[in-house]
């Protein structure tokens, strides 16, 4: 439309604050962006881009550092932090074209499953207002679900693009560790976390990817492997393809719709000419457990930096520097946030380093090896995304292991270093729900490949909530 | 998990921990901990660790200086500073 000069790109830019306006209740956001974003788009009217994603306006998770615009993580100690530098992932998506409308909420430092951790508060889920949207990119996955933007950018180190993609009916995509730059992304658990697209379709996520991944200096872990064209594959033929059924995977504790929905989708790729394929992964129950070691091992020692010197905030009326750093952690992190921060002290503390750091890495290694042998002979492998549809805000309660065990199916992915997305794949009482599809190492192209087929075939990616346009 | 071992990781970690929450953080770490300890059900005694996916050690880059002058738009950033240094609470009387 904005290449037939139907519409212009301030219009467009105009039309998404409205309906972020209009849809503030959601509470996606936390900071916007409209001022540079309309003059952006003015510019791009003025003198017209033929660069991919041109005009195309994304709301930005409040992860990654924006030069210019603040950027809180979703906690109370970057509340004020205007960073002086922008992630690779902001610079790539800017440089194809794409206008950062805004910030999206967030579980604070990511730490979390239903953005309740945020201390900007809940996002509503646009399926239900007493639901949670998922997490941590949850403010994400609200706004594309809402339609306010067409895509959206999320992090993943346990599933926090996967499972909010599933709890809003749209489409997440977390590509091979080291595929994406993690410059510039506020650090969680560096050895897990992975940046990926969020939008209504596969396609558009291969869109989005194409521009998102780079080989980049600045991150050491980053790969120089060559980067296909994520779009290219999109329209191959599943005829023989073999999808890997992890025959370890208990579903009996869940729900009969979720468990007889995936078992439709599975249906549907055999109608398409896929093979199903029985897989042993033994050690997968222990995903959990554990990331709940190296995660939170991690994540004390990346969050050390916040001690109220450098940036973000600082508390008022301490007696020495010691008392500076107790009280603005204190007073700048939230409970879930702080627990993880402890539990890793804890398990990196002399005399429990061998006990649970070492041990964990070593069943990680474990979980690997399990995915290198089921890929010999598969070309992916598909679980349900979550244990059921969206839940009500506050119904886990002040439990953190239910809360945990929400990621059950997507943790994997992340200790293995593998890609994998959630598309929608149907609806249990007007609540949306997804299909996990994992790939194999740099192979994003082949579950991308599965998911466009998919969506092809099925409609669920074109659900929407009541009073929401497609 | 009790209130010594509390005490100390929270020294480590730089938190303070009121009073009113303590018992409520000794019980969650408690329970998280307990969870973890599921991993000691599995042989592990020949298993190298994998501390990252890729296993590679990080890439170094030649040493060259890219970013230049960027003294006054960290300090800018911070909570306190001067025109050359982050400014703290006195340290040496």
């Amino acid at each position: 439309m904005i290449s037939h000069k139907e519409i212009s790109n301030k219009e467009v830019i105009q039309e998404v604050f409205s309906l972020i306006n209009q849809f503030q209740d959601l509470n996606t956001f936390i900071t916007l962006n409209e001022e540079n974003s309309i003059k952006k788009a003015e510019e791009l009217d003025n003198s017209p881009s033929n660069l991919p994603l041109a005009g195309i306006p994304i709301a930005q998770k409040d992860l990654f550092c924006t030069e210019g615009l603040r950027t809180t993580c979703g906690s109370n100690i970057l509340n004020n932090f205007i960073p002086p530098y922008s992630a690779t992932v902001i610079e790539n998506l800017e440089n194809a074209g794409c206008i950062s409308v805004g910030k999206t909420n967030m579980d604070e430092f990511a730490m979390g499953s239903s953005n309740e951790t945020s201390f900007f508060g809940n996002v509503i889920n646009p399926w239900g207002k007493d639901l949670v949207p998922g997490g941590s990119s949850g403010g994400a996955a609200s706004a594309v679900a809402a339609g306010l933007v067409p895509a959206a950018t999320g992090t993943d180190t346990g599933g926090s693009i996967r499972q909010p993609a599933s709890l809003c009916g749209i489409t997440g995509i977390k590509p091979t560790y080291g595929r994406v730059s993690r410059w510039g992304m506020i650090a969680f658990a560096s050895s897990l976390d992975q940046a990926g697209p969020m939008a209504r379709t596969a396609e558009d996520c291969a869109l989005m990817l194409n521009e998102m991944c780079s080989h980049d200096e600045k991150d050491t872990t980053s790969l120089d492997n060559a980067i296909p064209d994520f779009e290219e594959n999109l329209n191959s033929s599943l005829k023989g393809k073999k999808i890997g059924i992890v025959k370890d995977l208990d579903l009996s504790n869940l729900d009969n719709d979720v468990v007889e929905i995936y078992q439709n989708s599975l249906k549907e790729f055999e109608s398409m000419g896929a093979e199903l394929v029985d897989i042993s992964l033994p050690h997968l129950s222990l995903s959990v457990p554990t990331y709940y070691v190296v995660a939170p091992a991690e994540c004390s020692s990346n969050l050390s930096r916040f001690d109220g010197v450098k940036f973000g905030m600082r508390s008022e009326d301490v007696k020495d520097l010691e008392e500076l750093y107790v009280k603005t952690r204190s007073e700048g992190f939230g409970n879930e946030v702080k627990r993880r921060i402890l539990i890793g002290s804890y398990v990196l503390s002399a005399g429990y380093y061998d006990a649970y750091y070492k041990k964990a890495q070593q069943v990680r290694r474990l979980i690997k090896n399990d995915f290198d042998n089921a890929f010999k002979k598969i070309d992916v492998i598909m679980t349900p995304t979550t244990r059921g549809p969206a839940f009500k805000i506050g119904s886990k309660g002040d439990d953190p292991i239910q809360m945990y065990l929400e990621d059950l199916f997507t943790i994997s992915a992340n200790l293995a270093g593998l890609p994998a997305m959630s598309i929608p794949n149907g609806n249990i009482e007007n609540k949306p729900i997804g299909l996990q599809i994992i790939g194999n190492f740099l192979d994003e192209s082949t579950i991308l490949n599965f998911a466009h087929m998919f969506q092809n075939e099925t409609n669920w990616h074109m659900h929407t909530p009541e009073g929401i346009k497609q | 998990m009790d209130k010594k071992t509390v005490t100390t990781i929270s020294y480590l970690s730089r938190l303070k921990i009121d009073n009113e929450n303590e018992q409520k953080i000794i019980n969650d770490l408690s329970n998280i901990i307990e969870f973890v300890d599921q991993l000691n059900d599995v042989d592990t005694s020949e298993i190298d660790p994998l501390a990252n996916p890729l296993e590679k050690t990080a890439k170094t880059r030649k040493d060259i200086v890219t970013a230049k002058n960027l003294k006054k738009k960290l300090l800018e950033v911070a909570p306190s500073a001067n025109e050359d240094y982050f400014l703290v609470p006195r340290v040496v009387e």
